[in-house]
């Protein structure tokens, strides 16, 4: 896991902390709790909605570490700037990375699917909320194997990027096309710039 | 590019007094002006004369009217710059007269009347240009240096500096003149053009409330203006438009003529003080000069001084006698222009439209 | 330093790097992302970004500079990622905030253009004084050409401009203001440590291309996920011309991103 702090966001956001879990054996229960969760109403609701209050991220959709950060600020500005176009910080992530602005594609697309067997884990808060708690209180929700961040590379689902963000026909990715590597960093970039423009997309 | 080091005039002080008559007519103004240049080195404006032409509401001015103009009020326009010197021809150095860039037919009519005094009294022809003698003139009224110049007229919009001994021009409008925007504009909504169309426009956008969306168009250094006419004439079709202001039953979403004097003005001005700021930004200067009759405009004098202010420098501008053609900055360029040993023989007195 | 009430941005650009001031923008260096605290075996880097912050203009409606600000950032945003996608050499997008004017993209080492031909640094803050005219001549230093660093000629870099721009031409980009400082060389030591090898190979041992390409292979093995940037400027070096580093790429800026 690994923790980020950005000193000039508002207290409440100023602390990323992001987890890599492989291995998820629990992501169809998971699916259905988060959507209870967002039903249940009085206390029992508030405990639930804590419980899950997380953004759950497909890890193979996730071209690299940048790509993920770059979502994420998009998600914290709109979020300080009372911005959000969802409910939630956390969800405001999945919207950043969706290429469309449909809200509930990009939860389908890029939250916890009944399939999905790596996720990406984050949580955003003020600094008070320690990296062990932080840490404790995933746990108690993911079923599956905390693993170093760089392994994103090895998850990385690089034909449904792709499809998703349109740039098989695209002339930058055409010319790579015979270098995996040098293609992947290409479509790195294109998708991490995409992400950062998207508020102003038009 | 301008350098950092400041150089010494090339022009010597003068060793006897010069004096000098300026004759200008590129367009509706028609002026005579008398300077001298003293051996101390100061300049002195013995009489600086103009006669507008006129026209109805709604109508600009045509060539031909115009050269008529500048025909029937020569003799007297010229006379009066004479006695207010308290000079005779036979005291003048040299006859100055506007070569361009203007209108064709005013141009020749005026310098049909430099070339006769010429002959007459055996006197040099200097031919000047138009630019140049604004140029010159704001220089000497406001002590700028080695300003960046915005030049805006009816008929010109540039933005100009002195480069490897030329004036040079680095910005410019790639359509119509902000001059020619704003007068067209009144004639739409039937502002009158006395004593000009601009300074009724000015007014007007004084009262205005409602900043509308125009477009803004800059390009580099260039602007872009006819479109943002359009759109201004366009609003005038709006249902909302009350040509003559609000009545009871409006509400707030309506708009006036003032509006619209307002938001061209607010939205043509920021273009204009954009590209002068890119100017100053490329070469590194400090001071910027506003020349031509828009320069009158007081809202687009703030509007430079606080981009000046911004940046460290000032704005330098004129009152509507130097700042609106005249007789005597085409006497100053071509008196500063003869000191230094240029004549514009008779066979070469030609004027020329751009 | 005050940040009390003041935008998330704002605050970051007052703890930025500023590098340099064109009559539009503030240009600006920083780290967006800071490097995380970790319990992980290697914490991930994290890269600089420039910040181009287009400021409020005091002397325009503030409606019209509101507006403006915000449609110039997203305007030159979407051209920016349109050369992405199209594989113009241009900076990549690392975050906008239009409301507050600012664009953030990747940081270029290198220099730019208009250095490297000898007009001079960006200077616009520097001391200025009393300005004349033509006295340019004699700031024309005899240093050494600014070009030997990046071993490349005058010719080459003319001839990188013309096909960058003939890229972005291709993609329906129109720049708009394209000058000599808004281009940048960008130097990839790593890439031009590889190229000098393969030079001092092939003219050392001739036929020596199936050794070095043996060299390529372990490098690549080695330097695992940092290869795939270092051989896309080897490549984009070779393809064109073999009198120039492979490690040299120009990138095109757009508008006044560019510095000295």
């Amino acid at each position: 896991m690994q923790t980020f702090r950005y000193d000039h966001l508002p207290t409440e956001i100023s602390t990323v902390h992001v987890a890599l879990y492989t291995d998820v054996e629990n992501s169809a229960a998971l699916r259905s709790r988060i959507v209870r969760a967002s039903q249940l109403e009085g206390a029992e609701g508030d405990a639930e909605r804590e419980a899950v209050n997380f953004a759950f991220i497909e890890a193979r959709l996730i071209c690299s570490v940048l790509h993920l950060q770059t979502a994420v600020y998009q998600a914290l500005l709109a979020q300080a700037q009372g911005a959000l176009r969802t409910k939630t910080v956390h969800s405001e992530i999945l919207w950043a990375l969706n290429p469309t602005n449909n809200i509930t594609e990009a939860i389908r697309r890029y939250g916890v699917a009944d399939a999905s067997k790596s996720l990406i884990v984050v949580r955003i808060g003020s600094p008070d909320l320690e990296q062990g708690d932080v840490n404790e209180q995933m746990h108690k929700v993911v079923e599956g194997t905390l693993a170093p961040l760089d392994e994103l590379s090895d998850i990385t689902d690089w034909a449904s990027i792709k499809k998703y963000y349109k740039l098989n026909g695209e002339a930058a990715v055409k010319a790579a096309a015979k270098d995996p590597a040098r293609e992947q960093a290409i479509v790195n970039e294109i998708v991490t710039s995409s992400v950062a423009m998207k508020s102003v997309m038009g | 590019m301008p350098g950092r080091v400041k150089k010494r005039s090339p022009l010597k002080a003068p060793d006897r007094p010069y004096i000098a008559l300026g004759l200008e007519g590129s367009a509706n103004k028609l002026g005579a002006g008398i300077i001298k240049h003293s051996t101390d080195g100061s300049t002195l404006v013995l009489s600086n004369v103009r006669h507008t032409y006129i026209t109805p509401a709604g109508e600009g001015f045509l060539p031909r009217d115009t050269a008529q103009h500048h025909r029937e009020w020569a003799l007297t326009v010229i006379n009066d710059a004479l006695n207010k010197a308290g000079v005779s021809l036979h005291d003048i150095d040299c006859i100055c007269y506007t070569k361009g860039p203007g209108m064709g037919a005013p141009l020749v009519s005026v310098a049909l009347v430099a070339r006769t005094l010429s002959l007459l009294y055996n006197k040099p022809l200097v031919g000047v240009n138009h630019c140049v003698g604004h140029i010159e003139m704001g220089r000497q009224v406001t002590g700028a240096q080695n300003p960046v110049v915005l030049y805006v007229s009816g008929g010109n919009t540039q933005v100009i500096a002195y480069s490897q001994q030329c004036y040079r021009i680095f910005g410019e409008t790639l359509d119509i003149a902000v001059g020619n925007c704003l007068d067209r504009f009144a004639r739409v909504i039937n502002l009158s053009n006395d004593p000009s169309p601009g300074y009724n426009i000015e007014q007007e956008a004084k009262k205005g409330k409602r900043l509308l969306p125009l477009p803004y168009t800059t390009k580099g250094m260039d602007i872009s203006l006819s479109g943002i006419l359009t759109s201004t004439e366009a609003y005038t079709y709006d249902k909302r438009f009350r040509p003559t202001g609000p009545s009871a039953e409006d509400g707030e979403d309506i708009i006036t003529p003032q509006d619209l004097c307002f938001s061209l003005q607010e939205t043509v001005f920021a273009m204009l003080v954009e590209i002068t700021e890119r100017a100053m930004a490329h070469i590194g200067s400090k001071e910027v000069l506003i020349v031509g009759g828009v320069g009158c405009n007081e809202r687009l004098q703030e509007m430079m001084g606080v981009m000046a202010k911004e940046r460290g420098g000032n704005v330098f501008a004129t009152d509507e006698r130097f700042c609106i053609d005249n007789g005597i900055m085409i006497a100053q360029a071509g008196l500063l222009s003869f000191r230094m040993g240029h004549e514009t023989p008779l066979l070469k007195s030609t004027c020329t439209q751009r | 330093m005050a940040t009390q009430a003041a935008s998330p941005t704002i605050a970051l650009i007052e703890h930025a790097e500023k590098i340099s001031q064109g009559a539009e923008a503030k240009i600006y260096r920083v780290q967006l992302h800071p490097a995380g605290s970790s319990n992980d075996a290697s914490p991930v880097a994290t890269e600089h970004i420039l910040l181009k912050y287009r400021f409020h203009k005091q002397y325009r409606h503030p409606t019209l500079d509101a507006s403006l600000t915000k449609s110039r950032v997203a305007g030159e945003a979407r051209a920016l990622l349109k050369c992405v996608r199209s594989g113009v050499n241009v900076p990549g997008i690392r975050m906008v905030d239009a409301p507050e004017g600012v664009l953030g993209i990747e940081w270029i080492d290198g220099k730019s253009v208009r250095f490297l031909l000898g007009g001079g640094a960006e200077g616009e803050e520097g001391e200025e004084g009393e300005v004349d005219d033509d006295s340019t001549e004699d700031t024309a230093e005899t240093e050494e050409d600014p070009l030997q660093e990046f071993s490349i000629t005058q010719d080459s870099v003319m001839e990188l401009i013309g096909t960058e721009i003939a890229k972005m031409h291709q993609a329906d980009v129109i720049h708009g203001d394209l000058t000599t400082s808004n281009m940048m060389l960008r130097l990839e030591d790593k890439a031009v440590d590889l190229y000098v090898l393969e030079r001092a190979f092939s003219s050392t041992h001739p036929q020596s291309e199936p050794l070095f390409a043996g060299v390529l292979r372990a490098y690549e093995k080695k330097m695992g996920k940092e290869w795939p940037a270092i051989s896309r400027r080897l490549d984009d070096g070779e393809s064109r011309s073999t009198a120039r580093p492979s490690g040299t790429a120009l990138m095109l800026c757009v508008s006044e991103t560019a510095r000295s």
